[in-house]
C-alpha cells in the first residue's frame, strides 16, 4: 500500500519536472506539415511566422454609440502610448505632421500622375482654374495649405488612396460597423515585430485588454480576435474542457471501479501504468521533437493513453484466486504483450504521415502504450506483492444477456454487413477539407473573427500572389509587373474587385527614377506655368513652392523601406504586404472579390516570372490536407498488415489472426458508418482515433479469443474483465463526445461508438459456452 | 541696475498671459457670459453678407455676396449668390455642401472633419450662445466697448487648424454679429454682415 503510494508520488514528481523542463507549443501552424509545393511552402511559412500573426481585431459593444466612441478613442490612445503596436486603426487615422511632411516631399516620386504631359500648360490650366474656384468657396482656408505647393493635386490624390477605408463608417472619431444590429465600434491593431511567438502574442492581447479596462468600460464589452487571441483561447478552452472531462471521468471511473472491485486501492493500481505511460510518452515526444511538445499532441496523447487502464484491469480481474499477482502477470504476459505490440504497431501509421503533429502524437501514444504494458507486467506486481483484490461477479441479468449474445456469428456478420451497406449508401466516409475544422478554436470564436473581418473590410484572403523573395527593388518591380498585368481584369465584370500591391504604397526605385526623368526642368516648368496662368489673378510668385518642390524632386534619392520609418501610417499599410526576412524581402499582393481564380492563375503563368507566385489559399490547404490524409491512410493499411502479421506470429497461424481481427474490422466499419450517417466529416484526429480504437479492439478480441481456446481459462471471468475495460473506456471517451471543442468531440464520438461495437462484436464471435448445453 | 532689469523682464514675461492673453478679466468674463445668454435667446435670425477674401498669392481680393440664416438650436446656412453659387448648410453633425451652379451636393459628418467643425462652431457656437462649445475649440479673448459693441478673438486650440487659420475675430453689437474676419496663412477674409428683419 505504501509502496504504491510512494510510486505514484515519484511519478507525479517526475511528471512535474518534465512539464517544467519541456516547453509546450500551442499554435496550430506548428502542428501542420511543411508545404510540398512552392505555394504551400510559402503559405505555411506565412501562417507560422508571417505578419498575419500580428493582427488583432476588436469590436466594442454594449453601450450607446457616444460611449462606444469614447471607449474606442481612449483604448486606441492607450495602445499607441504602450509602444507595443506598429499600427492602431480607430477612426482618428490621419497622417502626423512629420509623416505628412515626408510624404509631401516625395509626392511627385510616389504619384502615378507624374508624367511629362502633366506639366504642360494645357494640363496645368484646368488645375489652376479649379484652384481659383476653390479659393472662392468656403473650403479656401483648407485649400491654400496645399494648393500653391501642389496645384496638380498629387499629394491629395495619394492621401486619398492611402487612407481609403471602404467598409467602415467613422463617427465621433471612431470606426463603426455598418449594417443592422446593435452599434459596435471597431479597432484594428498590429503588434510590433513580424512573426510573433505565443508569448509575445499573449502580451499583445493582455496589453489590449488592459487598455480597454483602463478606459472604464462599465457595461460595454470588448470582443477581441486574431491569431494571438486564437492561440490563447484555444489553449484555454482545451485546458478547461480536458479538466472538466477528466474530473468527471475520474469520478465516474472511480465509482465504477469501486462498484466492481470494492477497493479504493484499485484506483491506485489503475493510475500507476497510466502515469508511467504518460511520462514515458511525454519524454519520448520531447526527445524526438527537439524539446518542445505540441499542446495538441500532449492533450490528445494523454486522452488516448486513457485506454491503458485496460492493462491493470485485465491483470487484476484475470488473476486466479490462488495466484500471486506476479504469477498472473507472467501467465497473461504473452497475450498482453501481443495486444500492446499490435496496438503500438497500428499507431505506426501516424509516424509515416509526415504531419509533424501526428508524428508527435504517434510517438506519444505508442511509447505510452508500451510503457504502460511493461509497467503492468513488471512494476505493479513489485508494488503490490500480496494484493488480494477480486472483481465481484457480474450482475445476473447482464451475465445472461451477454451469454445470449455469445456465439451469434450470423448476427455479428449481419451487423458488419449492415454497417458496410450504410456506409456505402452514405457515399463512404466524408473527408473534412477545411483546415479550420482541425483548429481547436471554438466555433463561436471563429465566427466572431469572420464577422469582425468582414466589418473591418478585411475579409479573409483566399487568393494572393507571393512576390519574391529578392531584393527590395526586385520585389517592388515584380509587384508593378503584376499590377500592370492584372489591371485589365479589375472591375465589376472582371475576374476580381481589386488587388492590394506593395508598389501601390512604395513604387520601385526604377519607377521613382523614371518619374524624376518625367519632371520638367525649372525653366520649362516656369514657362508652362506662366502660360497656364495667363489671365488668371495669380501673382507671379504664387507658385514658388510648386516650382521648388518639383526641382527638389528631380534629385531626391528614391524613397525606400528604410526611409519609410519616418512615415508610420504608410509603413503600417505596407507592412502586411512587404516584409524583410534576413537579407531579402518578401512581398504579397492580396486579391479582393475574386470571381475567377483561374484567370489570375493564368496571368501568373503568362508572366512566367519566378518572383511571382499565384497562391489559392483554400485550394492549397485543402490539397495539403488531402495529400497527407492519403499518405496516412496508406500507412494505416500498412499498419493493419503489420498488425495481422504480428497476430499471426503470436497466435500461430493466419486463420487465427484473421479470426481475432474480425471484430476489429467490424468495429471500424460500424464506427465509420455511424460517423458518416451522423454527418461527421473525418479529420486526421478521427483517423488517429480509429487507429487507437483498433488497438483497443485487439485487447478485447485477444483476451476473449484466448479464453475460448484455453480450456483452463474461466470464460465468464474473462468476459467480465473485458466488460470492465470497455465500460471504463466508454465512461471517459463518452464524456469527451459532449465536449464543445471539435477535436475532442470527434475523438470521443469515434472511440465510444467503436469501443461499444468492438466489445459487442468480439462477444458475439466468442463460441457459446459448452458447459451450459 | 542690470539685475533689476532682468527681474523686471522676468516679471513682464510672467505677467503676459494674465494681462494680455487668453484669459479675459473678470468683468469681461461676466460680460461674455451675459452676451452669450442674449444670443441663446434668439430663436432665428437672417442677414445678408459681403465677403472679401485677400490671399497673398492673388493680385486682387476675391469678393462674394449672399445670405446667412440661423435657426436655433443648431441649424446654420450660408448661401453665396455671387460670383459663384454655393450653399453651406450645417444641421447637428451633418454638413451639406451644395453647388447649385454645378449641380453637385456633398455631405460630410463634422466628426470626420475636425478642422471644418472648428470653423463651423466659431459662428454657430456664437449664434447659439454656446460658450462651452466655443471653449472646446478656441482660446477666447473678449472686449466689451463703452458704446455696447463687442469684439471676440478666437484662437484655435488645435495645431492642425492653426496651420490654416490663426485667428478669427468676430465683432458685433448686442445679439448681432456684424463682422467676421478670418486670418490665416498671410491672408484675411473679411465678412461684413447686415441683419435682415
Amino acid at each position: 500500500m505504501t509502496r504504491i503510494l510512494a510510486a505514484l508520488l515519484l511519478l507525479a514528481g517526475l511528471g512535474g519536472v518534465l512539464a517544467a523542463k519541456v516547453g509546450l507549443r500551442t499554435d496550430l501552424a506548428e502542428f501542420l506539415p511543411p508545404g510540398r509545393t512552392p505555394a504551400s511552402a510559402f503559405l505555411f511559412h506565412e501562417l507560422q511566422g508571417g505578419t498575419a500573426t500580428t493582427l488583432l481585431l476588436a469590436g466594442i459593444e454594449g453601450a450607446d454609440p457616444k460611449e462606444l466612441a469614447r471607449l474606442s478613442r481612449e483604448t486606441a490612445a492607450a495602445l499607441r502610448a504602450s509602444g507595443r503596436f506598429d499600427f492602431v486603426g480607430d477612426g482618428t487615422l490621419s497622417l502626423s505632421e512629420a509623416e505628412q511632411a515626408l510624404l509631401f516631399r516625395y509626392r511627385y516620386l510616389l504619384s502615378p500622375e507624374t508624367r511629362p504631359e502633366t506639366f504642360t500648360p494645357a494640363a496645368l490650366r484646368p488645375h489652376l482654374e479649379a484652384l481659383l474656384e476653390g479659393l472662392r468657396s468656403s473650403a479656401s482656408p483648407l485649400l491654400v495649405r496645399f494648393g500653391f505647393a501642389d496645384p496638380t493635386g498629387a499629394f491629395l490624390g495619394l492621401a486619398r488612396t492611402w487612407l481609403a477605408e471602404a467598409r467602415v463608417e467613422t463617427w465621433d472619431g471612431a470606426w463603426f460597423a455598418t449594417g443592422d444590429g446593435p452599434p459596435r465600434a471597431l479597432l484594428l491593431a498590429r503588434a510590433r515585430g513580424a512573426g510573433l511567438d505565443a508569448e509575445a502574442q499573449r502580451d499583445a492581447v493582455a496589453t489590449f485588454q488592459a487598455a480597454f479596462a483602463a478606459a472604464r468600460p462599465g457595461q460595454a464589452r470588448l470582443l477581441l480576435s486574431g491569431p494571438g487571441v486564437f492561440a490563447a483561447e484555444a489553449a484555454a478552452v482545451i485546458r478547461a474542457d480536458v479538466r472538466r472531462v477528466s474530473l468527471a471521468a475520474v469520478a465516474l471511473l472511480a465509482a465504477f471501479l469501486f462498484w466492481r472491485y470494492r477497493s479504493f486501492l484499485m484506483l491506485a493500481v489503475v493510475a500507476v501504468p497510466l502515469a508511467a505511460g504518460t511520462i514515458a510518452g511525454f519524454a519520448a515526444t520531447a526527445a524526438i521533437s527537439g524539446g518542445a511538445v505540441h499542446g495538441i499532441a500532449l492533450g490528445f496523447g494523454m486522452t488516448m493513453l486513457g485506454v491503458t487502464v485496460d492493462y491493470p484491469i485485465l491483470l487484476v480481474t484475470l488473476r486466479r484466486p490462488e495466484e500471486r499477482l506476479g504469477e498472473a502477470a507472467a501467465r497473461l504476459w504473452p497475450t498482453l504483450r501481443l495486444a500492446a505490440a499490435s496496438a503500438a504497431a497500428g499507431l505506426a501509421a501516424m509516424l509515416g504521415s509526415g504531419f509533424p503533429g501526428l508524428v508527435q502524437l504517434g510517438v506519444f501514444a505508442g511509447t505510452g502504450l508500451l510503457a504502460a504494458a511493461t509497467t503492468t507486467r513488471w512494476i505493479l506486481p513489485l508494488l503490490l506483492p500480496g494484493m488480494r483484490i477480486m472483481a465481484r461477479p457480474l450482475p445476473a441479468p447482464l451475465r445472461v444477456a451477454l451469454s445470449a449474445l455469445r456465439g451469434r456469428r450470423a448476427l455479428a456478420g449481419a451487423v458488419a454487413l449492415a454497417a458496410a451497406v450504410g456506409l456505402a449508401a452514405a457515399g463512404g466516409p466524408t473527408w473534412q477539407r477545411d483546415l479550420a475544422a482541425l483548429s481547436p478554436v471554438p466555433h463561436a470564436a471563429q465566427a466572431l473573427d469572420a464577422e469582425l473581418r468582414s466589418q473591418l473590410g478585411a475579409p479573409d484572403v483566399r487568393i494572393l500572389f507571393a512576390l519574391g523573395p529578392g531584393s527590395e527593388a526586385a520585389v517592388l518591380e515584380a509587384s508593378e509587373r503584376l499590377g500592370t498585368a492584372v489591371a485589365p481584369l479589375i472591375g465589376r465584370d472582371g475576374a476580381l474587385q481589386g488587388l492590394d500591391l506593395p508598389s501601390r504604397y512604395l513604387p520601385s526605385p526604377a519607377t521613382q527614377r523614371a518619374r524624376q526623368h518625367a519632371l520638367p526642368e525649372a525653366e520649362t516648368l516656369q514657362q508652362a506655368l506662366r502660360a497656364a496662368a495667363e489671365g488668371l489673378p495669380f501673382r507671379p510668385t504664387a507658385f514658388a513652392p510648386f516650382l521648388a518642390g518639383v526641382e527638389e524632386s528631380r534629385t531626391l534619392p528614391p524613397l525606400d523601406l528604410a526611409a519609410l520609418e519616418g512615415a508610420p501610417t504608410l509603413a503600417a499599410r505596407l507592412s502586411p504586404l512587404l516584409s524583410r526576412r534576413g537579407g531579402s524581402v518578401q512581398g504579397v499582393a492580396l486579391a479582393q472579390g475574386v470571381t475567377d481564380p483561374a484567370a489570375l492563375a493564368a496571368v501568373a503563368a503568362q508572366l512566367d516570372d519566378p518572383r511571382i507566385l499565384f497562391v489559392d489559399v483554400k485550394a492549397e490547404t485543402e490539397g495539403v490536407i488531402a495529400a497527407y490524409a492519403r499518405v496516412t491512410l496508406l500507412w494505416a493499411l500498412a499498419g493493419g498488415v503489420l498488425v495481422l502479421g504480428l497476430l499471426a506470429l503470436g497466435l500461430g497461424g493466419p486463420v487465427r489472426a484473421l479470426r481475432t481481427a474480425g471484430p476489429i474490422g467490424g468495429a471500424l466499419l460500424v464506427t465509420l458508418a455511424v460517423l458518416a450517417l451522423t454527418g461527421e466529416a473525418l479529420t486526421l484526429f478521427h483517423l488517429a482515433s480509429l487507429l487507437l480504437l483498433a488497438g483497443l479492439a485487439i485487447d478485447y478480441s485477444l483476451f476473449l479469443g484466448r479464453a475460448a481456446t484455453d480450456p483452463g481459462a474461466a470464460t465468464d471471468d474473462t468476459l467480465g474483465a473485458v466488460l470492465n475495460c470497455a465500460v471504463s473506456t466508454l465512461l471517459t471517451f463518452g464524456l469527451l463526445a459532449f465536449s464543445g471543442t471539435p477535436v475532442l468531440h470527434g475523438i470521443g464520438l469515434t472511440v465510444s461508438v467503436g469501443v461499444a461495437s468492438a466489445f459487442l462484436l468480439a462477444c458475439a464471435l466468442t463460441p457459446r459456452p459448452a458447459a451450459h448445453a | 541696475m542690470r539685475r533689476t532689469r532682468r527681474s523686471l523682464l522676468r516679471a513682464a514675461v510672467l505677467l503676459v498671459p494674465v494681462a494680455g492673453g487668453s484669459l479675459p478679466v473678470r468683468a469681461d468674463q461676466a460680460a461674455l457670459e451675459a452676451l452669450m445668454r442674449t444670443f441663446a435667446a434668439v430663436p432665428r435670425s437672417q442677414a445678408s453678407f459681403t465677403e472679401k477674401k485677400a490671399i497673398p498669392e492673388l493680385d486682387l481680393p476675391l469678393p462674394s455676396e449672399g445670405t446667412l440664416v440661423w435657426v436655433a438650436p443648431d441649424r446654420l446656412e450660408k448661401r453665396t449668390t455671387t460670383p459663384i453659387q454655393e450653399v453651406l448648410r450645417v444641421t447637428g453633425d451633418r454638413l451639406i455642401y451644395e453647388r447649385p451652379d454645378r449641380g453637385t451636393r456633398q455631405e460630410f459628418s463634422l466628426a470626420e472633419q475636425p478642422e471644418m467643425r472648428a470653423l463651423v462652431e466659431a459662428i454657430r457656437g456664437t449664434l447659439a450662445g454656446d460658450l462651452a462649445t466655443l471653449r472646446q475649440h478656441y482660446d477666447i479673448g473678449f472686449d466689451l466697448l463703452a458704446d455696447g459693441s463687442w469684439r471676440m478673438v478666437l484662437v484655435p486650440l488645435s495645431w492642425r487648424l492653426r496651420g490654416a487659420v490663426q485667428r478669427i475675430v468676430l465683432a458685433g453689437r448686442g445679439a448681432q454679429v456684424l463682422a467676421v474676419d478670418t486670418e490665416g496663412n498671410g491672408g484675411v477674409t473679411r465678412m461684413r454682415i447686415t441683419p435682415l428683419p
